[in-house]
């Protein structure tokens, strides 16, 4: 079965969405949280890097790029 | 009466202008490190406020203070054991919210603080008006100062609060409302901690319950307190449906969306001009192009652009520097001795072997300098980590290895631009790997006597070679020593750009120069001077002979006799193959000058016959010299152009040549072709030469990766290129042995 909500990778060029959730575990899910990627922050995307990874996105203001594996940790709202 | 001095610490998340504030408020009086015992860098720095003495600390960049990096275990530490009298927390006034996060953590630890927003003039074009007052209030009444650091602008204001904030006597920890069910176990935890005489001295407690509800392992708490800790973050779970760390960072980013609302007006909504730069910069097609040409125009920097200059320290102090040397000790009657041996081909050898460095040094960081202050590193980041990753590597990896090919020494240096502890070690390693300038003269003179018009493929085959053994040691090493480590995230911020400042670029070129001055360059010069021992003792060691010894008796060439037999089965089981190996170790093209002279059994040319140049036509020549290096050097730089553009095939635009000097051609090493077509078979050559490319970086990278990386790693380091090159080299000599080739 599908998951209902998608994944921050998911997203396209210019499209915008709120953070739902972020999962992971350790320093990782500890650095996205610090990085401003918690519930109900919109998160634009960017662009993907020219070789398709990592991907750019706009959140709180300031520019994030993230390796695509984990931008599939943190859950949107749908 | 002398007034106490006091402390101050200055924190704040990466890019945000906090070494430009720095500056600003220490100036030249500053001082550049390690933190004890890390490869982090640590500066200190003085400054008079209110006539009195104050130690400025510049703390790490970081995002937070959650100990999840070296450089949070830094900061957070500093913070709390230190105890500075005040902290000033420098953020971004344009990246309000991210900055806040890392701000609400320091006033929680219930440090004294003061919240410095720098660069307010940029956050003012782009339409932001920040309510310093409102913000202040929010923030329970810290102190909010605007500043722009690179202008001096709010210098004043900023040294009149850290004044106020340090005199003031108590630290009230800013409490933060996390909601009824939080709220309730934080003060269950902190009562339990504050029972604790040992810990609540240390730490204020509730601090110390919020970073165990979060899960933070690297408090020093009991047992019991760490389990009533999870039973308190599994409540919560079961009853809010989210774990501790998500709903504490939840509720501080919450508190400052809320003040942040309060204290800021946006009056433009614009997309910035570094969202527009990067449609450019980092474009799907033009990204690639864009990035590998700055990265040649920085190799084209390092490896071409400093060289005039090396050469002129080079000829400075081997020529005019050691004559004066050896005439003052003639003068003290210590002519012709051990002493004036010592002196000239121990001291100053290994003195400039330092210097020769300094001009390559101080290019790559320049270049590294503006590459970072201008925002575009993260970008090349960005743009390289696929190809990276591939070898369990970060994106940043990219430039210390390009580095590398021009010479190994600033490539360590330049890991310094990774963020993570692991990516900085395993890329220095594999920059070595990176066949450098000084390893080319020897595959040229090999190339020259064995292979003629065939030397290119060779050369650029061992230059493959050196690719290959990076790429093969890279999968090794992350796949069985990393195996446990988690991939390292790549959670990287993209500043703005920014135009670098050539004050805080100069600064950092010379702190990290020095910092190589004193560092390395001890190693350096201790292996000279223990090379030179070995050359002088008589292996007899009876001293009568000291320094008047053939190398072959000396300690060097019976070692050298000792060695000679491991190297056998690669096919060059000499001494004077081994002997040249050992001093290959100073700088890799000693291997030829050793060479030269063990084979030929020829005194390098001195030229005994040219008069000995007076001390003022010295003076004249050093002038003379740097003049001409100087043109040199910006030759060098305008030909960056017509290299560049001969890259594409059929196009030969003429370089420049400012002072008609003309190619030179190579040295003249006929001799030395015969002596090794003598001692050499071609396969032989090939082997040693794998073995050349392969073995010990010299001493000046092992002094740098100790510096960096740790006396322990730079061991591994050695131990690891002298296993694998012997094994490369036997492979190649056997391997052709076996296919016919060895006639």
């Amino acid at each position: 079965m599908l998951s209902p909500h998608r994944t921050l990778d998911q997203l396209r060029p210019g499209e915008t969405a709120l953070v739902r959730c972020v999962g992971g575990s350790g320093p990782l899910r500890r650095r996205l949280l610090d990085m401003g990627l918690v519930r109900g922050a919109a998160v634009t995307m960017i662009k993907t890097a020219p070789l398709g990874d990592p991907i750019q996105y706009r959140v709180r203001g300031y520019h994030l790029a993230l390796r695509r594996a984990e931008a599939q940790l943190v859950t949107l709202e749908a | 009466m002398a007034a106490r001095s006091y402390s101050i610490a200055l924190a704040g998340n990466p890019n945000v202008g906090k070494s430009t504030l720095f500056n600003a408020l220490t100036g030249a009086r500053q001082h550049t490190g390690n933190w004890p015992g890390k490869t982090v860098e640590k500066k200190e720095g003085r400054t008079l406020i209110d006539g009195r003495e104050v130690l400025v600390v510049d703390l790490p960049g970081t995002y937070s203070l959650a100990a999840c990096s070296i450089e949070e275990v830094i900061a957070r530490d500093f913070i709390v054991q230190e105890q500075p009298d005040a902290v000033v927390i420098v953020a971004d006034a344009a990246n309000l919210e991210r900055n806040l996060y890392l701000a609400l953590q320091i006033l929680e630890l219930g440090a004294p603080a003061v919240l410095a927003l720098n660069m307010a003039d940029t956050a003012r074009a782009r339409g932001l008006r920040i309510d310093t007052e409102a913000l202040s209030a929010a923030l329970g009444g810290a102190p909010v100062i605007e500043t722009v650091g690179s202008r001096g602008v709010g210098i004043d204001a900023l040294k009149a609060a850290i004044a106020r904030c340090a005199s003031r006597p108590s630290r009230v920890p800013f409490a933060l409302d996390y909601g009824a069910q939080l709220e309730a176990e934080i003060a269950a935890l902190a009562d339990q901690s504050a029972a604790d005489p040992a810990l609540s001295a240390r730490y204020s407690p509730r601090w110390l319950a919020l970073r165990l509800l979060e899960g933070d392992a690297s408090v020093p708490v009991s047992a019991e307190l760490r389990a009533a800790a999870s039973a308190a973050a599994e409540r919560l779970a079961a009853a809010l449906g989210d774990d501790a760390e998500l709903l504490i960072a939840d509720a501080r980013y919450a508190f400052i969306g809320r003040a942040v609302a309060r204290a800021v007006t946006h009056t433009s909504a614009d997309v910035s001009p570094s969202e527009r730069a990067d449609r450019i910069i980092t474009h799907r097609i033009w990204g690639l192009p864009i990035f590998l040409g700055l990265m040649w125009l920085v190799f084209q920097f390092t490896a071409n652009v400093s060289a005039p200059l090396l050469d002129w320290v080079d000829g400075v102090v081997t020529g005019p520097v050691a004559r004066w040397a050896a005439a003052l000790l003639g003068a003290g009657g210590l002519g012709g001795t051990w002493v004036e041996s010592l002196a000239v081909d121990g001291v100053i050898a290994g003195v400039g072997g330092v210097l020769v460095f300094v001009p390559v040094l101080m290019t790559l960081y320049l270049a590294i300098a503006v590459l970072e202050d201008s925002g575009y590193m993260a970008r090349a980041a960005f743009v390289m980590d696929r190809v990276m990753r591939a070898l369990g590597l970060h994106g940043k990896s990219f430039l210390p290895l390009l580095v590398g090919f021009g010479c190994n020494v600033p490539a360590v240096y330049a890991t310094r631009t990774l963020e993570n502890e692991r990516d900085r070690k395993l890329t220095g390693f594999l920059a070595t790997f990176m066949s450098c300038g000084a390893r080319l003269p020897v595959y040229v003179a090999f190339g020259a006597a064995f292979f003629g018009a065939q030397a290119g493929q060779l050369t650029f085959g061992l230059y493959l070679l050196g690719i290959g053994a990076a790429l093969l040691t890279g999968l090794a090493f992350s796949r069985l020593i990393y195996r446990n480590q988690p991939a390292q995230p790549f959670v990287l911020e993209l500043p703005p750009y920014r135009w670098p400042r050539p004050r805080g670029v100069a600064r950092q070129v010379w702190a990290r120069t020095r910092s190589f001055i004193y560092n390395a360059g001890t190693i350096i010069l201790a292996c000279a001077v223990v090379i030179w021992l070995l050359l002088a003792l008589p292996a007899s060691l009876d001293l009568r002979a000291f320094n008047a010894v053939e190398p072959e008796d000396s300690v060097f060439g019976t070692t050298s006799q000792l060695i000679a037999p491991a190297l056998a089965p690669a096919g060059f089981g000499d001494w004077r193959a081994a002997g040249s190996l050992i001093s290959g170790v100073i700088a890799k093209e000693v291997v030829i000058g050793t060479m030269s002279q063990v084979y030929s059994a020829e005194a390098p040319d001195d030229d005994p016959d040219a008069a000995t140049p007076t001390l003022l036509e010295d003076i004249g020549e050093i002038a003379r010299s740097l003049g001409e290096a100087i043109v040199l050097t910006a030759q060098e730089a305008i030909n960056i152009v017509p290299r560049t553009v001969n890259v594409i095939p059929g196009v030969k635009l003429p370089e420049a040549d400012l002072l008609g000097a003309g190619d030179k051609g190579a040295e003249d090493t006929t001799a030395l072709g015969t002596a090794l077509r003598g001692a050499f078979t071609p396969l032989s050559a090939v082997a040693f030469l794998v073995f050349v490319l392969l073995y010990v970086p010299c001493m000046a990278t092992v002094g740098a990766m100790r510096q960096e990386f740790g006396g322990r790693w730079a061991l591994y380091q050695i131990g690891y290129t002298l296993l694998l090159a012997w094994a490369a080299a036997v492979i190649v000599y056997q391997g052709g042995l076996l296919l016919g080739l060895g006639a």
